[in-house]
């Protein structure tokens, strides 16, 4: 049985103050673009712009948002996106918040990743939902990782990151590339934390997701790819002995919407080229450091001239290989129902803003998505988490609280006047307050 | 238990000559072996695998050379956890151990000189000298960095003859050639991504006091001009010699491949000054 599509709209907080890509050496905005061109004001700008979009995605009617990690430029603000979460989750109460980022082998060690999902875990009330990337072949240069051990090393933490957030501490750890004695995070999440998988249709990624039970979500942009891998992780799901929710297919599409097709491209056209001609360019060697792919990947694209030139794009070519859902309501309510029937996914992650787009457009594009398009996809009104049996995790009310805390948990205890006391009640029940006599341990 | 060998069907590129292969605790490690006169191993750098290449001919008139190709080059394979210069060194102590090599000259090219400059602090007695050509290895803080790993293929040979029109010495098709780079720069990244030097080399080489020679060159545009000074400074015993470029050109990286004449002979005065 499928279950309904769950929409996220994300919002990418991109720096666009910046010399065009094509016009620098180096060519790519992941490594190495000084961050001299940073302007603290702009960028308290683009950071405030990005998160109130994201939480408005609840006004509107959105089943959750979410944002991605970036580093070392302008392609995005947030490097650790854990920090965005907990911002998201204060000022939000029902949607989830993805956090597609976490760079686990940027971290000394998962666990402490997972000391910060479990905060924000914690602070959303069980609403976090984490990616979990291998991360660019950019960003194993940006930030020094071995690009050489990024799957061994990614799988390792996955396993130490998982096990840290969902088994009873204190564990051991000894594995390759991390150790610990004593694995035993506080606090722990609030809920059992929902992971995806984002992938370029590499075959170990689809095989541990399947594996995993997780959600695939591939991040090519054509159409017919995405459907040919989104199936091909299917059939490996059912390899594994079961059939996958349609929640375990995901796909990402940038979205516009306007009133008329003619005026969704009026708005949007040029902004979305300084994304395909700024974001996407960079030299092989930036993009596929060594034995950051395997060799027969590293034949196609360094012996056969790599990938599609995003340069060359015009809007046409974007929408016409579905690389961007654009147009008035209409339109793009008929090519998301396509989009999710020529893939299967049952997760969309809507690109409202790559951060080029000003507020006001964004706004206002939020708004027609929310009024015009998605009341196609949830007749009754109501966004999934509005549903009556939707799940809810932590508390909401003094109430809730008293009800649902661990009635059994220990109450804090100090020795007094020769006994063990328990001190929520010692103030004025002083002889009730007693546990036991205490008698002091042997000096050894 | 028998492997079958590497496949060496299609091999028919100038250079090209069959290696022989021992078994080191497992690893089926390949070298080409000719020449008489005192031993010598070679280590070559992050390339310029699968031949006996000119350099090697000319070392051939004067000594018993020995190439091996380490772990993760040519038809060597590389296990999984052969993956820090520990290993690598550990390595080569199985394959001089396998080849009954006692004392003998060694020299490394680049980063086959900073597997040489590990070796010695590690065997300082085994190794009767030590020539460092065109080094890597050891932090030069006054040097610009140059991201070796960002490199295309046109800027590497760029900075390897600087500037230097040079024919492309790929052996099979150029896809083969590039996928062959692709490989081998991987295990130069598994040992040299961050650091890329190795600090305790600055204090280390103390422990090899027999002759070393360091050859460096007027421009290195690769790895950096002042390494070879900086190795000179930490090795007690070495002498420091500059070959320069041809016609009053400045020499680059790819002096093995561009002056190889020059480089024998460097050995050649060194070693017999040693002896």
């Amino acid at each position: 049985m499928s279950e309904p599509v769950e929409f996220f709209g994300i919002i990418e907080g991109g720096y666009a103050n910046v010399p065009y890509a094509g016009d620098r050496e180096s060519k790519t905005n992941y490594i190495d673009l000084p961050n001299t061109f940073y302007d603290p004001i702009q960028g308290q700008r683009g950071l405030e712009t990005q998160l109130e979009l994201l939480a408005s995605m609840e006004r509107h009617g959105l089943d959750g948002a979410g944002f991605t990690e970036q580093h070392n430029g302008p392609i995005g603000l947030l490097p650790n996106p854990l920090l965005g979460a907990t911002w998201l989750a204060a000022r939000t109460e029902r949607m989830k918040i993805f956090v597609n980022g976490p760079l686990m082998t940027a971290y000394q060690s998962p666990v402490r990743l997972a000391e910060e999902i479990a905060i924000a875990d914690t602070i959303s009330k069980g609403r976090i939902m984490i990616g979990l990337p291998l991360g660019l072949g950019a960003q194993y240069h940006a930030l020094s990782m071995n690009p050489v051990e990024a799957r061994a090393k990614h799988a390792e933490a996955h396993d130490l990151l998982v096990k840290a957030l969902r088994e009873p501490g204190p564990f051991e750890w000894h594995g390759k590339y991390f150790d610990h004695n004593y694995v035993n995070i506080w606090p722990r999440p609030a809920h059992e934390i929902e992971f995806n998988m984002p992938g370029g249709g590499s075959a170990e990624t689809l095989e541990l997701a399947a594996k995993r039970r997780y959600t695939y979500q591939t991040v090519l942009n054509d159409r017919t790819a995405m459907a040919k891998v989104m199936e091909r992780f299917r059939e490996l799901c059912r390899a594994e002995g079961y059939e996958p929710s349609n929640r375990q297919s995901a796909v990402v599409v940038e979205i516009h919407v306007a009133e008329t097709d003619a005026e969704a491209k009026r708005e949007v056209e040029d902004l979305l080229l300084w994304n395909f001609q700024n974001y996407y360019e960079a030299p092989a060697e930036a993009k596929f450091p060594p034995g950051y792919t395997s060799l027969s990947s590293a034949r196609g694209i360094f012996a056969s001239g790599f990938s599609l030139n995003t340069r060359k794009m015009s809007y046409q070519d974007m929408l016409d290989n579905n690389w961007i859902v654009s147009g008035s309501p209409e339109t793009v309510t008929q090519k998301l129902k396509e989009l999710t029937e020529v893939t299967g996914a049952g997760r969309v992650f809507l690109g409202f803003s790559m951060g080029t787009k000003p507020r006001w457009l964004v706004e206002k594009t939020l708004t027609l998505f929310a009024e015009q398009v998605l009341p196609h996809f949830r007749p009754n009104g109501r966004p999934l988490w509005a549903e009556p049996d939707y799940p809810q995790h932590g508390y909401r009310s003094g109430l809730e609280y008293s009800v649902k805390r661990d009635a059994d948990a220990p109450p804090p205890r100090i020795v007094k006047d020769g006994y063990l006391v328990d001190i929520t009640k010692s103030r004025f029940d002083p002889e009730g307050a007693r546990i036991r006599p205490w008698a002091e341990p042997d000096a050894r | 238990m028998t492997t079958s060998g590497p496949d060496f069907e299609g091999r028919n590129w100038e250079g090209w000559t069959e290696p022989t292969i021992v078994d080191v605790a497992g690893t089926p490690t390949a070298y080409r072996r000719a020449g008489t006169g005192e031993t010598l191993v070679y280590l070559h750098p992050g390339g310029g695998t699968r031949e006996w290449t000119p350099l090697l001919e000319k070392l051939s008139r004067h000594y018993d050379v020995i190439a091996p190709e380490h772990p993760g080059f040519g038809d060597t394979p590389r296990g999984p956890e052969q993956d820090t210069w520990e290993e690598f060194v550990l390595h080569y102590d199985g394959f001089f151990r396998a080849l009954g090599l006692e004392k003998f000259h060694l020299v490394g090219t680049s980063f086959g000189s900073w597997l040489a400059a590990e070796l010695a602090v590690f065997y300082p007695d085994r190794f009767t000298t030590l020539s460092l050509v065109t080094p890597m290895g050891v932090l030069v803080e006054e040097d610009p960095f140059i991201d070796i790993f960002r490199l295309t293929p046109a800027q590497e040979d760029e900075r390897m003859f600087n500037g230097r029109s040079y024919p492309p010495a790929y052996q099979e098709t150029e896809a083969d050639a590039i996928v062959q780079r692709y490989y081998e720069m991987t295990t130069v990244a598994q040992l040299a991504w961050s650091p890329r030097y190795d600090r305790r080399l600055s204090f280390r080489l103390a422990r090899y006091t027999a002759p070393s020679l360091v050859i460096g060159v007027d421009d290195d545009r690769l790895l950096g001009t002042g390494q070879a000074a900086t190795y000179a400074g930490y090795l007690p015993q070495s002498t420091l010699l500059t070959i320069h470029g041809p016609n009053g050109e400045p020499s680059g990286h790819g002096l093995t491949i561009e002056q190889p004449d020059e480089v024998v002979a460097a050995i050649v005065a060194h070693t017999s000054r040693a002896s």
